[in-house]
């Protein structure tokens, strides 16, 4: 399944809401977390990144990986923390509302 | 915010780490997807293909990376640049006009920036200048006024918005003698703190005492200025402590001024003497120090946390008592400001702003000139274009290339513009700002500024945005085309026929103005009644060394008889106020009149041959004789237009005018003579005998000679200082370098314009050339089938010259319109009745018209030179 239109960067923060990950990571939690319903596009998720990166809501060290090679590492910053607050809950009361919508008949 | 910042700066400044970084990240997830799938069970080569496949292409995932970092913007500028340069060094000579059209523009817009900042806007050259505030005392006119010793020294004692209180008469002429050289030249009067309020060190010596300021005529002391140190004394430091005679009294000279000392006026400094000696360096009053003997300029420190309009304010309410009861022409006010650049009229300030008109009007002609070139290249550009836009470039983008490279231009034609507007500035400060009207040289800051700069930076990115917004518009248009449409040739003509038009108009307007203003220049030196070639002038300050009149006029009459025996001298005269065709102002009226018909009039005292000394046609009467002396009865000679005044009924010859109480027969009437823009009406003039005021003693010889007046000179002073070696000779000039010296703006305007109107005549016969051969060679497959059909040469040819030629004439019709409006508006710098305008601007018209005809027969010809079988063989 496709990613709505401006999820992406909802699920990123998410995704590194608890502990700092790096790129691969991000995409393979997304898919497991969600049972492999959803699939992040590699040509979406690093300019995402780099994107929340320049406003300022993540942050990236190089350190190294598990097995041993260089990787860059995103960790969420104050800021981010506020927007994944705000975007879970727009995002839940939107949610709402559309299944409101849909259940109704 | 700062982030955002940071990222683009890092992404700019670091660009390879940032890329490698990017390339690192990207590597490490494929790497990781490969792993991950290797220990599913594929085998690695079916690893890799299959993530490779699901990352997608890694050069877009990378440049979407890049787009979302924000640099991308400063990427494809310096891509524009890259391909800018690449595309002007391919085509150097439309890169060559254009960078030398905008340097000439732009070179305009310095020239005129420098002169305003020298002129307007510079702040002193003192240490801590914003603190420095000019007192002066207002008049009710515009000039502003000097004040009197007790009254500096009232505002000095009782003003608390200022630290300090200097009084200076930095124009002082000061006959200094050393050993056995004497001459004139400009000195100061200062005050003892005027020094150290301006943060001057002496390089030698000490400056003044404030005990050597304290009491009249006590302390003869003296500090040179650094340049007189140096010719007068060899930069011997001996100097010091020996003595010079300024005026005729010994001084000692105690120090020596810094090479760069605060210039007050364009006037240099050679001699400074303290206040208290205020009566040896000015004679024109009985007694210098008086109240009523106005002759200092006053500067001061403003005390800490203090503002000028504080200072103004305060100094307004200490002002002498008498002042407020003062009529219009006496101190009857206070103004406190910032002195800001060496101008000391309104006069120029209008100059600056008119030239300042021109040289914009300039840069909007070579921004029409290159719309016009440029976008006849870019039409050549079109196939370019097409390939770029089918490989994916949007319109906008090829837009922003046009644009970017014409900025590259533009800033190439900038640099080169204030290069060239120093070699300007240094012309105009050789021939109108280094010598004053009476010969003394004259020093004025043109050294470069920050506003100069700015204002060029402004004018190159102006003009480049200017002549690029027509290229990139029709760029744009053409570009959302499909690459193959058909070219039509006729629809561009038309649009650069209007910028053309312009242009012509422009520079008929510029050509005529720059006429008017070159003859004006001329005129003003053989004028109307007057001609001031092949006079020399003398100045002799008998006064300077305590001559009494009567001792003085013996003197000057021998001054006279011994120039007159002079060869190859025609005539010699002399006048007591003022300058040879100049003078003061008198009170006359006629016997019997009321006190309110009183009339103020020009005056002067004059010798006799006078009006032959300056070719002023004497229309009735005689002129005065060796005869007209104090023991004769008094007489006078008047203008035209005092006679008519005084006597509206006819008989002028012999009626009795009062000239200041005296009465005094009219013995002559002369052509009204002065020199008198447009602007200015004519003036009532009345002259008495130099003989018949028993006042007078110093005075300025005139001597009429059938040679080279400049080559005269030292002669003449030749024969006078053996009369009396002590008098000093000063202002050995000629006439017309006096009069170039009075009437510098007329000349600065004429030479300024003239420019501008060369280069405007210029770009419109390059633009008028280029936008016809463009469009001759887009026709020449047209040509060759007029041709094939048997179309005459001679036709062909007149049919270009005429569409050409259609051009020039409609906007030179338009420029005959401008200029006699642009006439108007410099007319306070013409000189010379307006009747013979109309001449001037034919000759514009033809002048542009010409120029419009040699560039259109050029293309013309080759289109008739067009062989219909290789045109036809084209495309």
């Amino acid at each position: 399944m496709d990613l709505p239109q401006g999820t992406l960067d909802l699920l990123i923060l998410k995704a590194i809401a608890l502990e700092r990950q790096h790129g691969w990571a991000i995409s393979e939690r997304i898919e497991q977390i969600s049972n492999n319903a959803l699939k992040v596009n590699q040509g979406s998720l690093y300019p995402a990144l780099h994107r929340l990166e320049r406003r300022g809501w993540i942050k990236a060290d190089w350190d190294v990986s598990d097995n041993n090679r260089r990787a860059k590492y995103y960790q969420l910053t104050k800021k981010g923390q506020k927007q994944l607050e705000e975007q879970t809950g727009a995002w839940r009361s939107l949610s709402a509302a559309i299944n409101l919508l849909l259940d109704h008949s | 915010m700062f982030t955002d910042l940071y990222f683009r700066l890092r992404a700019l400044v670091r660009r390879q780490a940032v890329e490698r970084e990017l390339g690192d990240e990207l590597r490490f997830h494929l790497d990781h997807q490969i792993e991950k799938y290797v220990a599913a069970g594929m085998t690695p080569a079916d690893a890799a293909r299959r993530a490779r496949i699901e990352f997608g292409g890694v050069d877009q995932v990378t440049e979407a990376c890049r787009d979302a970092r924000g640099v991308s913007l400063v990427d494809t500028l310096l891509q524009d640049l890259r391909y800018g340069g690449r595309m002007l060094r391919r085509s150097p000579m439309f890169s060559c006009i254009a960078i030398a059209t905008i340097a000439l523009a732009t070179a305009a817009i310095a020239t005129v920036t420098s002169l305003a900042d020298t002129l307007m806007w510079r702040h002193l050259r003192a240490a801590d200048a914003a603190t420095l505030v000019s007192v002066s005392a207002t008049r009710g006119r515009p000039t502003e006024g000097v004040v009197s010793y007790p009254d500096y020294a009232s505002f000095r004692d009782r003003a608390t918005t200022v630290s300090g209180l200097a009084a200076h008469y930095s124009t002082a002429p000061l006959f200094v003698a050393v050993g056995a050289t004497a001459k004139e030249v400009n000195g100061a009067v200062v005050s003892a703190n005027y020094f150290p309020l301006l943060g001057l060190q002496p390089v030698l010596g000490r400056f003044f005492h404030a005990d050597e300021d304290r009491v009249p005529d006590r302390d003869r002391v003296a500090v040179l200025g650094y340049d007189f140190w140096r010719t007068w004394f060899a930069a011997d430091p001996s100097a010091v402590g020996s003595a010079l005679t300024v005026n005729g009294v010994p001084f000692t000279i105690v120090g020596v001024a810094p090479a760069n000392p605060v210039a007050l006026t364009p006037l240099p400094v050679n001699v400074y003497i303290p206040t208290m000696m205020l009566r040896v360096g000015y004679r024109w009053c009985k007694d210098s120090l008086a109240s009523d003997c106005n002759t200092l300029g006053m500067v001061g420190r403003l005390a800490g946390g203090r503002s000028v309009a504080e200072a103004a304010a305060e100094f307004a309410a200490i002002m002498p008592e008498r002042w407020r009861h003062a009529p219009v022409g006496e101190n009857r006010g206070v103004a406190v400001r910032q002195p800001r650049g060496m101008s000391e009229d309104d006069e120029e300030p209008r100059l600056v702003a008119t030239l300042g008109a021109v040289a914009i009007l300039l840069l909007v002609v070579c921004c029409a000139n290159l719309g016009g070139l440029l976008s006849a290249q870019s039409a050549s550009r079109q196939d370019e274009f097409a390939i770029r836009v089918s490989l994916g470039a949007g319109p906008l983008r090829i837009a922003r290339q046009v644009i970017t490279e014409s900025l590259l231009l533009a800033l190439a034609g900038g640099a080169g513009g204030l290069v060239l507007s120093r070699v300007f500035i240094g012309a105009l400060s050789r021939m109108f700002f280094s010598m004053d009207d009476e010969g003394h040289p004259l020093v004025y800051d043109f050294s470069p500024s920050m506003p100069i700069l700015l204002a060029t930076l402004a004018a190159a990115l102006a003009a480049g945005l200017l002549f690029s917004a027509v290229p990139a518009m029709t760029a744009v248009r053409r570009s959302s085309l499909r690459p193959l449409a058909t070219r039509s040739t006729s629809a561009r003509w038309a649009a650069s026929r209007g910028l053309l038009a312009v242009q012509a108009a422009v520079a008929v307007a510029l050509v005529a103005t720059a006429a008017l203003l070159a003859s004006s220049a001329r005129l003003v030196l053989t004028g109307r009644n007057y001609d001031a070639s092949h006079v020399a002038l003398m100045r002799l300050r008998p006064r300077l060394v305590q001559y009494t009149p009567e001792r003085a006029q013996r003197f000057q009459r021998e001054v006279v008889e011994r120039l007159r025996a002079v060869p190859s001298v025609e005539s010699v005269s002399l006048v007591g106020v003022g300058s040879i065709l100049g003078g003061g102002t008198a009170k006359a009226t006629r016997p019997g009149w009321p006190k309110e018909q009183e009339m103020t009039v020009r005056y002067n005292e004059i010798g006799p041959a006078y009006f032959a000394t300056v070719r002023t046609p004497l229309l009735e009467g005689r002129e005065f004789t060796d005869g007209d002396t104090l023991q004769a009865a008094p007489v006078a000679v008047v203008n035209e237009t005092l006679a008519s005044r005084l006597e509206p009924d006819g008989r002028r010859l012999g009626a009795v005018i009062v000239i200041n109480g005296t009465p005094r027969q009219v013995v002559g009437i002369v052509a009204d003579a002065a020199i008198i823009s447009r602007t200015q009406a004519a003036q009532p003039w009345a002259y008495i005998p130099f003989w018949q005021n028993a006042g007078a003693i110093d005075s300025r010889i005139a001597v009429r000679t059938s040679g080279d007046p400049a080559a005269l000179l030292p002669e003449l002073a030749r024969e006078v200082h053996p009369i009396d070696p002590a008098v000093p000779i000063a202002d050995t000039i000629t006439l017309p370098v006096q009069i170039a010296g009075l009437t510098r703006p007329v000349r600065v305007a004429a030479l300024f314009i003239g420019y501008a109107a060369a280069l405007a005549m210029l770009l419109t016969a390059i633009g008028l050339y280029g936008a016809l051969a463009f469009a001759v060679s887009r026709r020449t497959k047209e040509i060759g089938i007029r041709l094939a059909l048997g179309a005459g040469r001679g036709r062909l040819v007149a049919s270009i010259v005429r569409e050409g030629l259609g051009v020039v004439l409609a906007g030179a019709a338009v420029g005959v319109v401008l200029a006699i409006f642009a006439s108007r508006l410099v007319a306070s710098l013409l000189y010379g009745s307006a009747g013979s305008d109309w001449l001037f601007y034919a000759a514009a018209a033809a002048a542009v018209g010409v120029a419009g005809l040699g560039a259109s027969l050029m293309p013309a010809r080759r289109a008739a030179g067009v062989e219909p079988i290789v045109a036809l063989r084209q495309e």
